[in-house]
This record gives structure tokens, sequence and C-alpha cells, in this order.
């Protein structure tokens, strides 16, 4: 058969942020993926370069919308081993608050997602009506609902008062009855099941060598969480447990995420309940020794990499960023490969992309002239006829 | 998950490819020249286990590029092995069939860099957009932003 290139996007629909596929496909199967991600190149890493550490901070938590802490705290953690900063116990344990907070809101955020790509909207619905939950409570820490401003080399910026703290406790029994039924919706809806078994398959030995990082990874039984492999800010004072399954399809990724939702909600309560006194912050030099350091973080992605090199000044020399979403391409690439067409979009959000929405796909033939246009919500349409006409939905 | 890798098996692994040194309790750099990088990383593979490759970081010092492979592995420690390039020829050889994951980072570092590797089965652009000057590399230390010259995008016509 003729093999065929299928453009999708630039603007993604499941997720924000625009990412350009080439998928060759023959007939329905698909057979290979090129991608071009150069739409939001920003230059944040050569911008870093020119700011000291107070105002590079703020940058940094504009690298993504949704894992703005993550940034942030890779960055402020790397730069507090340099200068070799104390950071105090409370302040350590706010940054966990937060960052577990951030995990819950993207990854009920994801679930989603996922739910509106398989066209169960209803789970759709809750899930972001509970979202709001998450966000409530960080606008209450934080001041913001994104891009929280919290961190800063040395510490946090806001402390937690007694009131706040009864406040958010208060609110998250509901929360916690809310994630057990996504776990008893995702098992048991033969919408979700029948959309999300066998999909985008990925072994053990495969997620290890293609360099999966995150729930994707752990959903494939390969056990890395920097959270405890690398642990940092307070991670290695609370009890929790790393989360994996081995199922390695998209249904697996659902159920880490969920199970890691129930984790990350202990994370909180356990903060929370042993919030230690004192100080929220240091004095942090304006300068940093020379130095080289490698900062691990546990993005609600997966691993996220801040390498810097400090020169003696207030400012790096040099930055590097390595997303967990670039590091997950390779994976994707792979796990695409002899699926359907239908199921793009599912496996796609699977890893949980910072990708985005309303788009087009221009369905080329082989000479590359343009035949029929489809936007990427008539895709989803079309992912989900097909499943109906085939009795996988 | 096993125990942390002591620097003396390290030391065994990939002394005789340059000093290898212990930079903090989970961090151990190796010092190299490029030809030996591939050997370095299937002996890392092979007698440490490293089978995972998390980032390949890039640097530019004034004098030269650098390069640094961070590995880890079961034993989660980091293992980062440097190397530096000639400003006047950035060559390497590619390691993306040692290690798939190292394909997309060095697309990005060829984008960003200007630094060739031999051998790679897909060495095209990735992250700057298509109509960027083929002979500039942001990330160079001798280029400096130009904020007038928009890249990318539409352009508006003349009216």
């Amino acid at each position: 058969m003729v093999e065929t290139i299928l453009p999708i996007g630039p603007q993604h629909p499941a997720l924000k942020e625009p990412v350009n596929f080439k998928v060759i496909v023959d007939g329905e199967t698909i057979v290979g993926l090129e991608l071009d991600v150069s739409y939001t190149h920003r230059g944040i890493e050569k911008a870093a370069e020119q700011r000291d550490f107070i105002r590079v901070v703020p940058l940094l938590e504009r690298v993504c919308g949704i894992c703005s802490h993550a940034h942030a705290q890779a960055f402020c953690t790397g730069i507090e081993e340099v200068m070799q900063l104390e950071v105090p116990p409370r302040a350590q344990y706010i940054r966990t608050i937060v960052a577990e907070l951030e995990r819950m809101h993207s990854h009920i955020l994801w679930l989603g997602v996922a739910a509106h790509e398989v066209g169960f909207n209803t789970l759709f619905m809750w899930t972001w009506r509970d979202r709001e939950t998450t966000q409530d409570i960080l606008e209450e820490m934080t001041g913001n609902r994104m891009n929280y401003g919290i961190n800063e080399v040395g510490g946090v910026r806001r402390d937690l008062t007694a009131g706040q703290i009864s406040s958010i406790l208060s609110r998250l029994p509901k929360l916690e009855e809310q994630i057990g039924k996504y776990v008893g919706m995702v098992k048991g809806e033969e919408t979700m099941l029948l959309r999300f078994r066998g999909i985008g398959k990925l072994s053990k030995a495969e997620a290890l060598k293609y360099g999966t990082v995150g729930p994707t990874a752990r959903a494939s039984g390969v056990d890395y969480d920097i959270r405890r492999d690398d642990p940092y800010i307070a991670y290695s004072e609370i009890p929790w447990k790393v989360v994996t399954d081995t199922n390695g399809d998209v249904y697996g990724r659902t159920l880490v995420r969920i199970r890691e939702l129930q984790e990350s909600l202990g994370i909180i309560r356990y903060c929370l309940e042993h919030l230690p006194e004192g100080p929220i912050g240091v004095q942090a030099p304006k300068v940093a020794p020379k130095a080289e350091i490698f900062s691990r973080y546990e993005a609600p992605r997966g691993e996220l990499v801040h390498f810097m090199r400090t020169n003696g000044t207030d400012r790096v020399e040099r930055l590097d960023i390595r997303t967990p979403t670039l590091a997950n391409w390779t994976s994707v690439t792979v796990s695409l490969v002899n699926q359907h067409i239908a199921d793009i979009p599912v496996i796609v959000a699977a890893i949980d992309p910072c990708l985005s929405c309303t788009s087009r796909i221009t369905i080329l033939n082989e000479q590359g002239r343009e035949k029929a246009r489809m936007t990427l919500e008539q895709l989803s349409e079309y992912g989900r006829k097909y499943s109906r006409e085939r009795g996988r939905c | 998950m096993s125990g942390p890798l002591p620097l003396e098996d390290v030391k065994k692994a990939l002394e005789r490819f340059g000093p290898v040194e212990q930079v903090r309790f989970n961090r151990i750099k190796v010092k190299t020249v490029p030809e030996n990088v591939r050997e370095a990383l299937f002996h890392a593979q092979a007698l440490l286990a490293c089978d995972r490759l998390i980032q390949i970081s890039a640097l530019d010092n004034g004098q030269s590029f650098e390069l640094i492979y961070h590995l880890t592995g079961p034993h989660r420690m980091v293992i980062a092995i440097a190397i530096e390039l000639p400003r006047d020829r950035p060559e390497m050889h590619t390691t993306s069939d040692i290690l798939p994951p190292a394909g997309i980072y060095e697309r990005q570092i060829y984008d960003l860099f200007g630094i060739v590797f031999t051998g790679h089965p897909n060495l095209k652009r990735i992250i700057l957009s298509e109509d960027w000057p083929r002979d500039e590399f942001p990330m160079r230390k001798d280029w400096k932003p130009k904020p007038r010259t928009p890249r990318g995008g539409a352009r508006q016509e003349a009216p």
C-alpha cells in the first residue's frame, strides 16, 4: 500500500502549546512519526543568562503554566546548593505542599482531557469541577492560580496561617472521595476500558531504552521517581510510596496518575499536620560561587532537569533545561507505530504533553497535494465513531 | 532500585578514559576526549548498568564547546561523561545508535549551538523556526539577541 503523510497541528487539540506531527500512515495504520516543536521557542535559556537570581525565578516559572512551581523549584534547589544555604524546614514543607497541589491539579486536568478525548465528557466535567478545589487552595496560599510566585532563592515568600491550614484540611476529604470515584470509573466504565486498554503499549524494556520518564515510565513498571531517588525539599521526611503499574498502556498510565493523586493528597495532609514552626526563608547572597550543578525534580510529567553553571557573578553562565515532554517524545514515536489513526489523540494525550487546542489536519496524498482538511475536533469525533463501528466503544 | 555505586567501581570501569571525580554523594564526573565517548558509554552501560540517558548538556565557555552526557541506572547515581569540542570545528559522532533518547537531544544541540553530529539518522531543525538563518546559533556566547528582527509566525503584508 501507498504510505501517506498526515500532518497534524501545529495547534494540537488535546492540550496546550503547539506542535506539528507528520504522521506517516499506511491505510489506517501508523508507520512513522516526525515532529516539529519550534512554534513556542521563546529563548528562555538565553534570557536566563541575562538576569540575576532574583529576576530569573519569575522568568523560569513562565517556562510552563502547569508546572511553574517545578521549574522555579528545580532552579532554587540548584542555586541553594551552590550557595550552601540551609533553607528552613517550614519553607521546605510549604514548597512541598505547593509542589503536590500542582501535581494534583495537573493529573486531574489530564484525566479530564483523556476522558474528553474518548468522548466521556461526564468525567471531563467532574474532574474539572474538582480541580477547582486545588486551584482555590493554591490561590489562597500563593495569591495566584498559576505561576504562583511563591518561591525565591532561600525560601518561600508567603507563610501559612493556622486558619488557612484548617481551611485546607477541611476541603481534602471531599477531594479524596471524588478521587475514589475516579478509580471506580476508570476501572469499571466500559467507555474508558475499551479505548484505554492495550492502546499505546510500551514494554518495560522499551520504556527504559527510550528514556521514558514520569507516569508514562512508571506505568510500564520502571520505578524511577526523583522524589525518592534523589530527594529534594522535604520528600525524604514524608511517608509516601512510588506508584507503579505493569499494564504499560494508556489504561496503566491512567491508573498510575490516579493513584499518584491519592499519594499526593496524603503528602499534603502530612505536611499540613506536621508543618514545622520557624522562619520561611533565609537571606540569600547576591552572587553564587563558581560551580556546576545538575538539579533534578519530579515534575507532574516526569523528571525535569536543570543543569546550571555559575561563575562567581549574580547570574548563571548557562542554564540547560531538559523538560519531561522532550524525553517522552522518543517513546511516543515508538508507541504510535502499528496503532490506528483514531488512537492518535489518546496516545499523544497519554504522555500528558505540554501541547494544545483547536487545530486542523490536512490530509495529503503521496504527491503532497491537498486533498481534504479536517479539524482536530473532527479527528477526535472520527476516533469515537471508528471505535463505535468496530465495536470497541 | 539497588544500592549506590561505589567510586572505586566507577574508577575501575571508566578511569582509562580520563580523571574520575566524585562531585556530590550521588554524582560522579568523568572527563574524557570526544574520541572516547562511545567506548565510555558502552563501558558505563555494560559494567555500571547505566541504562538511561538523562540529558546531554551543552555549554559554550568562550574557548570551546562542552558536552556532558548524564547517565543513570538502577543505582540511581548520576554518571557524567564530559568532553570539549573545538569552536572552529564543532563535530561529534552521534550516540543515538547506543542510546536512542540521544537522538532528540542531539537535534536540539545542533539547532542551538551548531554542533554537527555525524552519523545522526535525522539531524534536522527542531527548536528554532524554519526561517531562522542557517549560520546563527543563539546559545553561542558570541550571539547577541536582535529584538527587532521578527522570526516565525505570519508576516504583516505591506499596505
